[in-house]
């Protein structure tokens, strides 16, 4: 459970990231964010694994408020949260298994990481996260020969080589195609559901929010200004959220193609 | 009539360049072409005879160097080969020395700053001084012989070498680092699986590069007393014995060009 | 516990492999063939290290203010010897940097005799050309102004020849179709595409310059270097402090004046 208590954030230039966010998040659920870019969607996802800090309230995991933590703590607390980023980032030169195992770093003692001494158990992990998302083929391959639905592919497998209890996906599907977006977020989904991953994802594509959320939360200038069960979303709800008349290219579109 | 449309004509065209850059340019000209000539007569104040008399007397010289005396090859292989042994551990050291230096001196890595800027003047401060001062220095310290020239080797290619791995660091993609930091990983995880396979390529080349600049530098060496075929090179000048003198210089030359043409070819393989 | 099995590595060719190996072999090789070889008496180096110690390094840090004349003196010399050797060098290297650019003639001969000129003279060290020109025109600044311009001119004349090679040659084509004579492209296509880059190039050689020419004095070619070897051979090391100030103020100063002019330029 995650649990944001008056949480506030002033970057060091003065601009308000987060403006007093009071959200409840239960295992299991699939929320999506939406808002406009410069909303806080990022810093909100960010704040969850404290990539940012927040600096003032206080932000409960699994009940413990993790804006204490600082060292191995926080360390701690990066290996039950998995990330997934809009420009994949993943190492281009290193091979898919090399950027896969990456995600047992942070379960891996330094010297033994260093030297390449990956538990079996750990390399069988990482195969099998790389079969789930149907790119076990590609295992030898250089990251940075394969496609961007493909690479996206392989930071999920990464997230899952994790174990993680949480997973937050900022933008995934922003640098994709729309057939590929669909493949990604329903590998998102399905993930979600098999294995109950509590789920975050920052979305600015309405129809891709509608279909895929169990809940949205709709952000601007750093406020939550919705938050509800998909079935109380109407275009009306984000035409507030955005603050003007919802346009095309608000939309993904391709439902049909996945 | 004819008159006025001349001088409108000219009023109405603009000149090619604006009358000010023109004038700095000028102005800039002159003082550069003044202080060569400076420069010139500075340079020849001690010279005995003059500019036209070395000229003339430099073709009779040259003359002393020719033939070379071919057959003193085989006695000055020895020091040749330690000359490149000197420049090999050398850059090695140097190559191991430099990795905590240029992740000090990489402004995306060393975020706190005092530390960024401490690495940073150093290493400025150590390419300023030119290798055989070092040498010097170290000879001074040291005592005649190769150690001394492997010292000033390292110090001397860990300016370069740093800075330049340094500035690859600071062109990495952040991106995977971030996403290694939010899987939970250490620092030096972070660098070992982020950083390190994007500046591997480019740090190998690098040595490369630096290992040829060794082998340049290690050959002079020894004309400050700090080993290998330098050394050599000093004893036969003080003897006069010019024809060893080029016998050796020829072996320096073809071994530098071979040296480099190898070192070219495997960095070609790197990138 | 599941058991995994991972598919199989692709295969590398034979031909790679065997490559890789050898590499690793030559390199492997060279390593042994160094530190057996490699002929340092550790224990003495260190022996002496310890005894000289106190005798150089806090005499390098306290430096012999006395001196300041003679080597403010020496400095300036150094100076003017690389900037004439630079100025020599920006000239010589045009006619070799065209020599060697594929683009400017259509005769692979010439280039690559261009390349080969360039290529030999950038294997003489700066100071082995020194020793050649103290003994042709006698041990005096002028030797020095000799070598570094000849010196100089083997890397400006491969950094020109491949700023020749960059231009855009369509320029040139046009001047061609609107009737220029060979000349007149040089002047009004060529020249206006490469003179920046030249510039810059040539005052970039004379920041390097700058620093060799401050040891050619160790072989009697004039400048600061005269100074260094007195020095060390008088074991004046508060003196060596002071020459070692005056070098990394002189060549820090030049550095950051030539940064800042050719960021101007180009």
């Amino acid at each position: 459970m995650i649990e944001f208590k008056d949480v506030s954030l002033v970057y060091p230039n003065g601009t308000e990231g987060l403006k007093n966010i009071n959200v409840t998040i239960n295992d299991g659920e699939f929320v999506v964010i939406v808002g406009l870019s410069g909303a806080g969607k990022s810093t909100f996802i960010r704040s969850v694994n404290r990539l940012v800090t927040p600096t003032s309230g206080s932000l409960l995991i699994d009940n413990e408020d993790i804006l204490k933590y600082r060292g191995s703590d926080l360390r701690k607390l990066r290996t039950k949260i998995g990330m997934i980023f809009q420009s994949y980032n993943l190492v281009n030169r290193s091979n898919v298994l090399k950027n896969v195992i990456a995600g047992r770093l942070g379960h891996t003692g330094t010297l033994r990481s260093i030297l390449n001494l990956y538990k079996k158990e750990d390399i069988g992990l990482a195969y099998e996260s790389l079969q789930r998302v149907n790119i076990d083929d590609k295992i030898h391959s250089r990251a940075d020969e394969l496609s961007g639905g493909q690479q996206q592919r392989v930071s999920i497998a990464r997230v899952l080589t994790q174990k993680p209890n949480y997973i937050l996906a900022d933008e995934p599907v922003a640098s994709l195609d729309p057939p590929t977006s669909h493949q990604v977020m329903t590998y998102l989904k399905k993930i979600n559901k098999e294995d109950n991953i509590t789920t975050i994802v920052n979305l600015h594509f309405i129809d891709m929010a509608m279909e895929y959320a169990d809940r949205i939360i709709g952000m601007r200038a750093g406020e939550v200004v919705f938050d509800g069960p998909v079935s109380e979303v109407s275009e009306k709800t984000f035409e507030e959220i955005y603050g003007r008349t919802i346009r095309e290219d608000d939309l993904r579109g391709g439902a049909q193609e996945s | 009539m004819n008159n006025q449309t001349n001088s409108t004509s000219s009023q109405m065209t603009p000149p090619l360049y604006p009358a000010k850059t023109k004038a700095q340019v000028t102005l800039i000209f002159f003082i550069v072409i003044g202080f060569y000539l400076f420069s010139m007569v500075w340079t020849q104040r001690q010279m005995v005879g003059g500019f036209t008399d070395a000229l003339g007397n430099m073709g009779v010289v040259i003359n002393k160097f020719f033939p070379p005396n071919l057959s003193v090859i085989p006695a000055v292989w020895d020091p040749m080969a330690q000359t490149i042994q000197m420049a090999i551990i050398a850059t090695t050291v140097a190559a191991i020395l430099t990795v905590p230096l240029a992740l000090l001196s990489a402004q995306n890595i060393a975020t706190f700053k005092p530390i960024y800027i401490t690495t940073r003047t150093f290493l400025n401060i150590l390419r300023t001084i030119p290798d055989l001062v070092l040498a010097v220095v170290f000879v001074g310290l040291f005592g005649i012989g190769l150690f001394p020239g492997i010292i000033a080797l390292i110090i001397f290619s860990l300016g370069i070498l740093a800075k330049l791995i340094s500035e690859t660091i600071e062109s990495v993609d952040m991106n995977p680092l971030e996403a290694m930091r939010a899987s939970g990983g250490n620092v030096f995880q972070v660098i070992y699986y982020g950083l390190v396979p994007q500046v591997l390529p480019q740090f190998a080349s690098f040595v490369l590069y630096v290992f040829e600049i060794n082998i340049r530098a290690s050959v002079v060496l020894g004309l400050v007393g700090a080993g290998g075929i330098g050394l050599v090179l000093d004893q036969q000048l003080g003897f006069y014995n010019y024809p060893n003198v080029m016998a050796i210089i020829i072996l320096i030359f073809i071994v530098v060009l071979i040296i480099e043409y190898i070192s070219n070819k495997l960095r070609e393989a790197l990138i | 516990m599941a058991t995994y099995s991972l598919p199989p590595k692709p295969k590398r060719s034979l031909f790679k492999k065997t490559k890789r190996i050898m590499i690793f072999l030559a390199i492997a090789a060279v390593y042994v063939w160094t530190f057996l070889g490699i002929d340092v008496d550790w224990g003495r180096a260190a022996e002496r290290a310890i005894n000289n110690f106190h005798r150089v390094i806090p005499k390098l840090f306290h430096p012999d203010w006395e001196a300041t004349g003679e080597v403010a003196g020496k400095m300036f010399e150094t100076i003017t010897i690389a900037f004439a050797g630079s100025f020599m060098a920006a000239i010589l290297a045009i006619p070799l940097g065209f020599l060697a650019a594929q683009n400017m003639s259509r005769s692979r001969l010439l280039t690559a005799s261009g390349k080969w000129i360039l290529s030999a003279i950038r294997a003489f060290p700066d100071i082995i050309l020194a020793i050649l020109f103290v003994v042709a025109v006698g041990p005096n600044a002028f030797a020095g102004v000799l070598a570094i311009a000849i010196g100089s001119t083997g890397m400006l004349g491969k950094l020109y020849s491949e700023v020749v090679e960059s231009i855009d040659m369509r320029v040139v084509e046009a001047m061609e179709a609107n009737g220029a004579n060979k000349v007149q492209m040089l002047f009004y296509g060529v020249m206006p595409q490469i003179i920046p880059e030249f510039l810059s190039y040539a005052i970039y050689r004379f920041e390097i310059d700058i620093r060799a020419s401050s040891i050619l004095g160790i072989v009697g070619a004039g400048g600061i270097g005269t100074m260094i070897i007195f020095a060390a051979n008088n074991r004046n090391w508060n003196e060596m402090g002071l020459i070692l100030l005056a070098i990394i103020i002189v060549v820090t100063v030049i550095d950051s004046i030539s940064a800042r002019i050719r960021r101007k330029i180009v």
